[in-house]
């Protein structure tokens, strides 16, 4: 009895000594992700430390939630923060600077422009967890069907274009393209012209660069290239591509796993967004989530380690090796993972060049805390001019009348 | 001391309320005050609340997009009730009388209405896509035009001719005597037939191919995504407010109709001055819970603006807009401001109801 007693003091004395540190993210698939790193990586690098991480994944909106949290001081030491809304997030002072807690050296070895992505008035407020960029993915099937040529990195807009318009002649029920009123990606495109969102003095100038990228992509349709998402049932290209209903799709490494429940048997193959036929780059975006601390957090020290341990090179090596993310460090560019001759390799291998040089003029998802707000003006004109009910002079002088009154430009 | 009988039944009736009026007290009466003073200053949700008067008021009467909402809700809410009741009070009506098989009909009536809105949302977008059901249905109804019109005039000739033929032999028939009719319609539609097949009538190639919820275009002042709203809403909330209407009209006793019956009224009397009145009070329930539920419009809102990629300014509603600025997405939250808009949705809701009561419906019977 007294055996006893004393190992469940003794255990209790453990449990007592040991830190706690509270880390959330989203829920869904993300849970299986960081519950298996957890506990195959993170938590026996921490084990000597004495620190135990209790992970809380959050289903439904979780933005919602942490803005809550963090307002209620009810917040987990560690959280994701999207690049959609870092910038309104740091802004309230809620999220703690990690520039005491991170060499130099420690910050350099994750990709520079992911890193630019979470500093915020000079100070790093994320390390970025993983990233995803646009890319072309194609079903081969359909290409060969309609004996077309695949996609490749060389093509511009007006050569794609040609590849995507003879597929839909030919196999009549399947769209090229199917296209979506969204800046998320047609952004892309208007990047490639040399476009950029804002001026230097803050403002949106919608002007003739992104008049001819505007002019493109909404053209598709009526020229027999594409078909409006919306007309074909669904909301996003991958819902569109993962049906069959068109030969190509534009989206990042996250249509992997849902290809892999919809079509796994779907033989498809990626390649880089084409190129601008005046300028000869190519646009994207960088969507990239980071780990970020607390400001309020009573284990800084000890959540600085875990943050340390998630986005180690060990973990990031164990999350490319499963297939599920695009690791942030910079030496993952030569992993031999990415030269494994499987379709969900070379996908993952195309988004993660495509924030590098091969990207070409690369973009963070984030509009100066503006959000939304910003990109609706721009994605009902593109909707206006795709579906016809607008003419392009009308649609952009509407977008342009609309972002100057949220930019103050007048 | 002993307690009074009566101090002790006020003592039992607290202790029973407690659990109720502390919810009320914590999540309405504390919520609401919070609300308002919330709705003076500059709130983020993070920085200490800074009081601005009535910036926040001012803000909304110059904000398009509050004024839009505006529209929308009082809109929507006018259209929607009525409709609903007046449906509703048909169905229910209808399904009151002693027919074969009336419980089956009220059970499938009823159905809509335990569909969520998520699910009816997403019948909506199905239904409301360039390609849906509604623009093929109207593109074959505009393009069997030439039949229709074809059949119409076949039926009326020959309708005509046997009515003369009829009355020439001596007998007065009706111009739409039902048997003759018959006769007129299945020749008609031979004729129809035997045209089609000679090839002397061809159906019209019409495409309908209007975008019914990426647009911005109105009908009576509306957008189209939000009469694609109404319409779905008023199909999913008849069922209920039937539901309640019937058991209203079961009752009224059975004793006011025989004797109405026995001196003679007709049915429009019997409506009108036996049913209508008796069920004022359940009519009075059906008008403030339409437009209470109908003020709050959010969830259709959310679902045709997402998947449907409807345009805000087409769909937008007060509670929506409330929603859109507590969590805009990617940008900080405008608590003052959503607090703001949320007391005009409070104090519109109360007008609405007020005014009704005193203008519409009222809620007792007899008077």
């Amino acid at each position: 009895m007294k055996r006893w007693l004393l190992l469940a003091l003794t255990a209790l004395g453990l449990a007592m000594a040991q830190t706690q540190v509270r880390i959330s993210g989203w829920g869904g698939p993300d849970t299986a992700v960081v519950s298996g790193l957890l506990k195959e990586v993170v938590q026996r690098q921490l084990d000597r430390e004495n620190i135990r991480v209790v992970y809380e994944p959050i289903e439904g909106d979780y933005t919602q939630w942490l803005f809550n949290a963090l307002s209620a001081g009810t917040a987990p030491d560690l959280f994701y923060v999207d690049i959609f809304w870092a910038e309104s997030l740091f802004a309230t002072g809620r999220v703690a600077p990690l520039d005491a807690y991170f060499s130099r050296e420690e910050v350099q070895a994750f990709l520079p422009n992911l890193v630019q992505a979470f500093t915020y008035r000079g100070r790093l407020y994320g390390i970025p967890k993983d990233f995803n960029t646009l890319a072309l993915i194609y079903n081969k099937d359909l290409f060969d069907e309609a004996q077309v040529p695949y996609p490749h990195q060389q093509d511009t807009w007006d050569s794609l274009e040609g590849k995507l318009r003879q597929v839909q002649t030919r196999l009549k029920d399947v769209a090229g393209l199917c296209l979506v009123a969204d800046f998320a990606r047609f952004g892309a495109f208007a990047f490639a012209t040399g476009w950029k969102p804002f001026d230097a003095q803050g403002h949106t100038v919608l002007d003739q660069n992104f008049r001819r990228a505007f002019e493109w992509y909404t053209g598709l349709v009526r020229r027999g290239a594409a078909r409006f998402a919306q007309d074909l049932g669904e909301g996003w290209t991958g819902g569109c591509f993962g049906g069959e209903k068109a030969a190509v799709a534009i989206e990042g490494a996250w249509i992997a796993g849902f290809l892999r429940d919809k079509a796994p048997n779907l033989r498809y193959g990626t390649t880089f967004l084409p190129l601008d036929p005046m300028t000869k780059r190519r646009g994207n975006f960088v969507f990239t989530v980071s780990w970020s601390l607390n400001a309020a957090s009573k284990n800084k020290e000890a959540a600085a380690r875990v943050l340390k341990a998630l986005t180690s090179p060990q973990a990031q090596q164990w999350v490319l090796e499963r297939g599920l993310a695009i690791p942030s460090r910079k030496a993952l560019a030569q992993n031999p993972y990415f030269q494994r001759p499987t379709k969900e390799a070379e996908l993952n291998r195309v988004v993660f060049l495509g924030s590098t040089a091969q990207g070409g003029n690369v973009y963070p998802f984030s509009f100066r805390g503006l959000g939304g707000d910003w990109m609706r003006p721009i994605n009902e004109a593109l909707a206006a001019v795709i579906t016809g009910q607008k003419s392009v002079d009308q649609a952009l002088r509407e977008a342009q009348a609309a972002l100057d009154r949220l930019t103050g430009r007048r | 001391m002993r307690l009074k009988a009566s101090s002790l039944e006020a003592l039992y009736a607290l202790l029973l309320l407690l659990p109720f009026l502390f919810t009320l007290g914590v999540f309405f009466l504390y919520a609401f005050l919070r609300a308002m003073v919330f709705s003076f200053t500059d709130y983020n949700l993070f920085d200490p609340p800074r009081w601005v008067g009535l910036a926040n008021y001012l803000r909304l009467v110059q904000d398009p997009l509050f004024l839009t909402a505006l529209k929308h809700s009082l809109a929507y809410s006018l259209i929607v009730t009525t409709l609903q009741t007046l449906l509703a009070l048909l169905l229910a009506l209808a399904l009151n009388r002693p027919l074969r098989g009336v419980t089956f009909f009220r059970t499938l009536y009823y159905l809509p209405s335990v569909v969520s809105t998520a699910a009816a949302s997403l019948l909506l977008l199905w239904l409301f896509q360039r390609t849906g059901v509604v623009n093929q249905g109207l593109s074959f109804l505009l393009g069997s035009l030439p039949f229709l019109a074809l059949g119409f005039v076949l039926f009326a000739l020959v309708q005509g001719l046997g009515v003369a033929w009829w009355r020439r032999r001596g007998r007065a028939l009706p111009l739409l005597d039902p048997g003759l009719a018959w006769v007129s319609l299945a020749l008609a539609l031979l004729g129809v037939y035997v045209l089609v097949q000679v090839g002397w009538v061809r159906p019209w190639e019409v495409r309908v191919d209007i975008p019914w919820l990426t647009t911005r275009t109105t009908f009576l002042g509306l957008p189209y995504p939000l009469w694609a709203i109404i319409l779905m809403n008023t199909y999913t909330t008849i069922p209920t407010f039937m539901v309640i209407l019937l058991a209203g009209l079961k009752g009224i006793p059975k004793t006011l109709y025989e004797a109405a019956a026995l001196d003679g009224a007709s049915p429009w009397v019997v409506l009108t001055r036996i049913t209508l009145p008796l069920l004022r009070p359940v009519l009075f329930l059906v008008v403030t819970l339409g437009l209470i539920g109908t003020l709050q419009l959010f969830d259709q809102v959310l679902f045709v603006g997402g998947a449907g990629g409807a345009p805000l300014e087409s769909t937008i509603t007060l509670a929506y807009y409330v929603y859109g600025n507590v969590f805009p997405p990617g940008a900080s939250p405008r608590v003052g401001l959503a607090s703001a808009a949320a007391l005009v949705l409070a104090g519109l809701t109360l007008a609405v109801v007020l005014l009704q009561r005193r203008f519409g419906v009222g809620e007792r019977g007899w008077s």
